[in-house]
């Protein structure tokens, strides 16, 4: 049995949690009792959707935040965390989706940072650059030292990203969504280095949104979903619908809004569509649809696949390279966000309190904020404070806002609260089109539900909807129709249904099935 | 609305006792050498309120750095970190006395007239590096910096060829005529009617900031430039008017304090009352309404120096060392209490805090 191969569960394994537990100081928990192992010399597939956990586990794994229960056990031992450099120490790199490189820096400069080879008090820049070149010849990622890596391609940075990791005698390699900023022929190179490091006898824990690119490099998965173990398994035992059914979690049944009886006309249309942008958020592909008044359209896909990009063209933030935009039969495919904001866009930010509202001023400012030149509330220049006052008072009593008064700052405000009173002032102005993109993210179900009836009514008195949402349970219950992104394409869409499910939804998502 | 004023009028009061606490701790060991330790402790602290003339005196120390505060408050509520006032305030009072050396003004209006000529060469320090930015991205805070510098060797050109007064014995320029200085307020001191003005700008700046649809959107510009790119702001033109409105105040203080103090324009060096309005900006926590008080404070600490260096024979230079302690402490504590760095400060902790 020896002779025939390592067997699994004879074999210490090189990262082992047992029973890892985070719990945040404000109650948030973020992982509670996940246990698995990855065996040495691997790559081990870490899947699950944004807050499912990997962030917070990889955080733990590496030593930065301690968890509330559990161990992580490192070739068998447990390890104290807390301790300064405990990642270096314990042979881990991590390779950031951000890089963590300085732009200005020299490959070198970048990859010693941290460790710098000595001569006295300065840097023995000789051995560092030799460092460098032992470094790229063993793992045959070859980079120039001396290059500035700001000029660098993004494929490029990543080696040196991954070198830096490297540097250390490192002997468990995290990526964390290492795919997501390169273009396929360099997602091919990519993996090739990455089996060449496993057959070396590194450890390798890849973290991903992707299917198909975990089956073709991992050898095992694991699924968090909500903080929880969703399953761990090898990956040759697990069928794609069964990941898929751990990621996205068991179909829900959802109570789904009854649609308008007849969708109005079209409010806006998009043809053919695309940006140019270096980040795949921001990236769209020919995208054409139709918005029509009444109707919600819910936009699908993992994140990252291309929504930024579109509500950044469909809202005067970005301008496309190629297509064209008819919002209420005027051409705004160059317009500017004031152009769109006057001809009737209305918009609920993802980033809440970055763009939906300024924090530090109170909620009067924010609820009156953008509503220049309304009669009502200036006189000439002039703000009219009562007036004013009572503008606001009513937003907050028609959202009931809980608030400790309107002259505090909006980020004494909670997250749902905060969100009610952007949606009280976005939905105050009667768009003729509204953007809710990731309305009630983080914030709590009371006010969700609030805010969902509050969509629904908007639909109802003539709006049209662009619904962007990570949260398939609201995307099918808010939504007339659904479209689902992946690689900034179009990849399905679907009339809302009871047949419609996450299910069907999935594998458009994650790109295992695309639009005939 | 008044809440907030109250709020920063507390913070303002804290930060005094501190800076009082600096003060003592700096200025004991000094009055320790001299003959009756207590009485420069009095001398300092009580000594500029003992007479209406030395309460006259910190009016009129505070003048120009309430208006060159003022003008620091304005450019730092746009989000730009624009240092262009010192070099507009030197501009400033340049522009002012070659205004009614070269020009023929008319008697009456010739005050008026010069300053606002000060007032609209001097914005030109700020209006160029507030321009570089906008367009080019250029980082305000190296290019006013670095113009601020060129302004004065510029200066000092124009005042050595054109202004300058061979029969005086320094590099000073020529006698600036009556009709066209300042009125004085309060015989035995030098305030003048320039503080009037001082006292409306800040008044009048703190309603345009706190009570017009223009002031909000300043306000919504500096505090948070993504809720204002959400709201379609023309950001860039609300951010120049706002740096040629501080250039115009950092002019306008300039020419006054020409006017209103000197017989002649003699400055060669930058006068430095454009850094003391930036620390009064931080001191009011960019509040134009705060922005008085905060002056009135730096102005009776100058007095007290004055007062211990003159009739206590405390060297200026222990008075100059107990200055830099006061600004040094003042700042800080400010800084600490400026939301900004404090927003800063709980955005690094939530990074730490929130899970993703």
């Amino acid at each position: 049995m020896r002779d025939a191969g390592p067997d699994i569960a004879d074999e210490v394994p090189a990262v082992a949690f047992n029973g890892v537990s985070k719990t945040y100081p404000n109650g948030t928990v973020a992982l509670s009792d996940v246990s698995f192992a990855i065996r040495k010399g691997s790559i081990h597939a870490v899947c699950g959707e944004n807050g499912a956990g990997k962030s917070t586990l990889m955080k733990i794994l590496f030593g930065l935040l301690e968890p509330t229960a559990g161990a992580v056990l490192l070739d068998g031992r447990p390890v104290a965390t807390g301790a300064a450099d405990f990642a270096g120490q314990h042979g881990m790199g991590m390779v950031h989706q951000h890089f963590s490189l300085i732009p200005t820096l020299t490959v070198t400069e970048n990859i010693i940072l941290g460790h710098e080879p000595r001569k006295g008090l300065v840097i023995d820049r000789a051995k560092a650059k030799q460092l460098v070149r032992t470094l790229s010849q063993q793992y045959d990622l070859s980079v120039d030292p001396d290059a500035v890596t700001g000029r660098l391609s993004v494929a490029a940075q990543q080696k040196v990203e991954i070198l830096k990791a490297l540097s250390r005698d490192t002997r468990i390699l995290i990526l964390d969504e290492p795919t997501a900023v390169l273009s396929p022929p360099e997602i091919e190179e990519l993996f090739h280095r990455l089996r060449d490091l496993r057959d070396r006898g590194m450890t390798i824990i890849f973290i991903s949104h992707k299917l198909n690119e975990v089956r073709a490099l991992a050898e095992s998965v694991t699924v968090l979903r909500g903080g929880q173990l969703a399953g761990t398994s090898k990956l040759a035992d697990v069928p794609d619908d069964a990941i898929m059914q751990m990621v996205m979690g068991r179909a829900v049944e959802v109570a789904r809004r009854v649609p308008a009886q007849a969708a109005g006309p079209a409010v806006l249309v998009v043809e053919n569509v695309s940006t140019d942008a270096r980040n795949a958020a921001d990236r769209i592909k020919e995208i054409s649809l139709t918005l029509r008044a009444g109707e919600i359209v819910g936009v699908a896909g993992v994140e990252g696949s291309g929504q930024r990009g579109l509500v950044s063209v469909l809202s005067g933030l970005m301008k496309p390279v190629s297509g064209r935009i008819i919002f209420n039969g005027h051409d705004m495919t160059v317009a500017d966000r004031l152009t769109w904001r006057r001809a009737g866009l209305a918009n609920l930010p993802a980033d809440r309190f970055g763009q939906g509202g300024a924090p530090a001023l109170s909620l009067v400012e924010n609820g009156i904020a953008g509503t220049d030149g309304d009669e009502e509330l200036q006189r000439g220049p002039f703000l009219r404070r009562n007036a004013i006052a009572a503008r606001v008072r009513g937003m907050i009593a028609d959202y009931s806002v809980r608030n400790p008064g309107i002259h505090e700052r909006l980020d004494s405000l909670s997250g749902g609260n905060a969100q009610k009173l952007i949606a009280a002032r976005e939905l105050a102005t009667r768009p003729k089109f509204l953007i809710a993109d990731e309305p009630t993210r983080g914030i709590d179900v009371a006010a969700a539900a609030f805010l969902h009836r509050r969509l629904d009514e908007v639909a109802r008195s003539g709006s049209a909807i662009l619904l962007v949402t990570a949260d398939l349970d609201e995307l099918l219950r808010l939504s007339d129709r659904v479209i689902v992104l992946f690689a900034g394409r179009i990849a399905a869409e679907f009339r809302n249904g009871a047949e419609l499910t996450p299910d069907r939804l999935g594998p458009f998502m994650l790109g295992l099935k695309a639009a005939s | 609305m008044n809440r907030s004023i109250l709020a920063g009028l507390i913070q303002l009061v804290v930060t005094a006792v501190v800076a009082a606490a600096v003060v003592l701790i700096v200025l004991i060991p000094f009055a320790l050498l001299q003959p009756a330790p207590l009485a420069v402790l009095t001398s300092f602290l009580i000594g500029p309120l003992d007479s209406v003339r030395h309460i006259g005196n910190i009016a009129e120390v505070a003048t120009p750095i309430a208006l060159t505060g003022l003008a620091a408050t304005v450019i730092f509520r746009s989000g730009l970190f624009n240092l262009g006032t010192e070099g507009g305030f030197f501009l400033g009072g340049l522009a002012a006395t070659a205004a009614v050396l070269l020009l023929p003004l008319p008697g009456f209006a010739a005050p008026l007239l010069a300053v606002a000529i000060g007032a609209a060469v001097g914005s030109l320090a700020c209006i160029v590096p507030g321009y570089l930015r906008i367009r080019h991205d250029a980082s305000e805070m190296v290019t006013s910096l670095v113009l601020n510098y060129a302004i004065l060797f510029a200066g000092i050109f124009v005042l050595n060829y054109v202004l300058r007064d061979p029969a005086a014995g320094a590099m000073m320029s020529y006698r600036i005529p009556a009709e066209a200085r300042l009125e004085r307020l309060l015989p035995g001191t030098r305030l003048n009617s320039g503080a009037i003005i001082a006292v409306v700008a800040c008044l009048a700046a703190g309603v345009w900031l706190f009570m017009t649809r223009p002031g909000l959107n300043l306000r919504i510009i500096g505090a948070s430039p993504g809720f204002a790119t959400h709201l379609g702001l023309p950001a860039g033109r609300i951010v120049m008017a706002a740096q040629v409105a501080g250039g115009l105040i950092a002019g306008m203080a300039g020419a006054i304090e020409v006017l209103g103090l000197y017989p002649r324009f003699s400055w060669t060096q930058l006068p430095g009352l454009g850094w003391t309005g930036i620390v009064v900006a931080i001191l009011a926590r960019e509040n134009p309404f705060l922005v008085l008080p905060a002056a009135l404070f730096l102005g009776y600490l100058q007095v007290g120096g004055n007062i211990l260096s003159q009739e206590v024979g405390i060297p200026t230079e222990v008075v100059g060392l107990i200055t830099a302690a006061i600004m040094l402490t003042v700042t800080a504590s400010a800084i600490f209490q400026n939301p900004k760095l404090l927003r800063l400060i709980r955005r690094f902790r939530r990074a730490e805090v929130q899970p993703s």
